[in-house]
């Protein structure tokens, strides 16, 4: 039976493949043999590059990251070594301000929160949490607050249904529906003291 | 009266230079061949295909030098052209070369100015093949090349006509509005319909940072988003790879969608990079792509077989 001949192996058996191109057709036959030879200890090393929204503000320009070392078939992330502004993006068409310019830091940073953290009543310190741990403590400190504080009534009678003993800060790098969704949660709630990107 | 107060009028702040790419570049074939010739040289020295690379040189340097004796070349007939662009078709139409044209003259000229280059007997005896070939012989080797087919028992006599086809075809994109062409299909240039040969992130004042793929029969550049398979158009599955301990400003833009790969040069790094002397002295990069398992996407006549 009649053993399937790799490409590679083919190539390997056919001094590397340079028979055939116009190099050889031009009779340069040692020059593509050389170079055959040249290439022989030399390894390919592989970039990656990709878009993505720089996370600090509403503008939300795009960026080119640039990294190196990851390994699909062996499941290695990679390392970001580099990153740019996007020329093909509409909105910063190539630049970045000077955070922007920063983010490899910001990425690399030890201190960077990669968790929800809960520094609690009379602690002086930051503890990890769950999600789900987090958002039900939220939810219930929020619910109580509310139920002790939430003013309907001003002293005159008239409806004001305001909520100003606790505040919500929300985030910068969201999209106009994120805004209008949170905006529609916490002023339906009565909450006051907020702020979010949709302000700006 | 007095003038209505003006608002406080404030500077934008300096944030890099904005990239507003053109969506296509046509050539300067009077700086083109002599800028190529200059690099071929300069590529030469210790380089594994140096005598190959100083054959382009040669032949390079006589197509710069045919420039000033060939007749003038004419676009098609305005009809012809604006029918054209309003069907976003390629306003120069390759598959129909007139027979009579002036592409039939510089490839007469090229032939005989190469004749006076140093060049392997091969290289000459299919130089010879070529000039010896009658009129109908060099029409279908023309239309050959234009086809981005070169016949494997006759690829060195067909790489002669695509030199002479570079000439003749980037005379002719230099006449054409760049600002009137529109992009015609995946891959191919909106000038003439031509392959790229490769692609380059450039830093010229306005684009900087933005990839141009370069027409290999042309030489007209066209805009191509980064990041993105300039032969497919898929943006999933785009890899990068270069010779490990080389340098970065030379890679091959791989494409896991349809397994073939673009080299890129990085001219905003390098600009002495050059779209078609950095590809065929960067064929050892092609060889170590290949064993991986992509094919090439660009056209070089002078990497035909690759």
């Amino acid at each position: 039976m009649l053993k399937d001949v790799s490409r590679r192996q083919f190539l390997g058996t056919a001094g590397a493949g340079v028979a055939g191109t116009a190099i050889g057709a031009f009779g340069f036959d040692g020059a593509g043999e050389a170079l055959a030879a040249s290439i022989r200890p030399f390894k390919l090393e592989g970039t990656t590059e990709t878009r993505n929204t720089c996370p600090y503000c509403s503008v939300g320009c795009g960026v080119i990251l640039y990294s190196k070392g990851a390994d699909k078939a062996a499941g290695k992330k990679g390392q970001l070594v580099h990153l740019e502004g996007d020329p093909d993006h509409p909105t910063n068409k190539g630049t970045l301000c000077p955070k922007g310019s920063a983010l490899l830091d910001f990425v690399k940073a030890e201190t960077r929160t990669k968790e929800p953290m809960v520094r609690k009543p009379g602690s002086n310190k930051w503890e990890p949490i769950s999600w789900d741990a987090a958002l039900d403590r939220i939810a219930r400190l929020m619910k109580d607050d509310r139920d002790a504080n939430f003013i309907a009534k001003n002293k005159d009678g008239a409806t004001v249904n305001r909520w100003i003993s606790t505040g919500f800060l929300a985030a910068s790098a969201t999209t106009n529906e994120t805004a209008w969704a949170t905006y529609k949660v916490v002023r339906s709630a009565g909450m006051l003291v907020f702020d979010n990107q949709a302000r700006v | 009266m007095s003038e209505a107060p003006v608002a406080p009028q404030f500077q934008p702040m300096h944030l890099g230079e904005e990239a507003k790419p053109p969506m296509a570049v046509t050539p300067k074939p009077e700086t083109l061949f002599e800028v190529r010739a200059k690099r071929f040289a300069a590529l030469a020295p210790d380089h594994q295909l140096k005598g190959y690379l100083e054959f382009l040189a040669a032949i390079a340097k006589a197509q710069a030098a045919l420039l000033e004796t060939l007749p003038p070349v004419a676009l098609p007939e305005s009809e012809a052209l604006e029918r054209a662009f309003e069907h976003g078709m390629a306003p120069i139409a390759r598959a129909s070369l007139p027979a009579a044209d002036v592409a039939m003259k510089t490839l007469d000229a090229l032939l005989s100015a190469l004749k006076t280059v140093e060049m392997p007997d091969k290289a000459m005896a299919a130089l010879e093949g070529v000039i010896a070939a009658d009129a109908d012989e060099r029409r279908a080797m023309v239309d050959a090349v234009l086809s981005d087919t070169l016949p494997h028992e006759e690829i060195a006599e067909h790489v002669y006509v695509a030199a002479a086809l570079q000439v003749h075809f980037a005379r002719l994109a230099a006449l054409l509005d760049a600002d009137r062409l529109t992009p015609v299909s995946d891959g191919a240039c909106p000038a003439c319909g031509g392959p790229p040969v490769s692609s380059s992130v450039v830093g010229t004042v306005g684009s900087q940072n933005t990839r141009f793929a370069t027409c290999s029969c042309c030489a007209t550049q066209w805009h191509v988003v980064r990041v993105k398979c300039v032969a497919c158009s898929s943006t999933k599955g785009i890899h990068y790879n270069h010779v490990q301990g080389t340098a970065d400003t030379l890679k091959a833009e791989c494409c896991d969608e349809c397994k073939r790969y673009l080299k890129i040069l990085y001219t905003v790094t390098d600009p002495e990079l050059d779209a078609v002397a950095d590809d065929v002295a960067s064929a050892g990069l092609d060889l170590m792509v290949r064993e991986a398992g992509f094919s090439r996407a660009g056209f070089n006549a002078y990497l035909a077989g690759f």
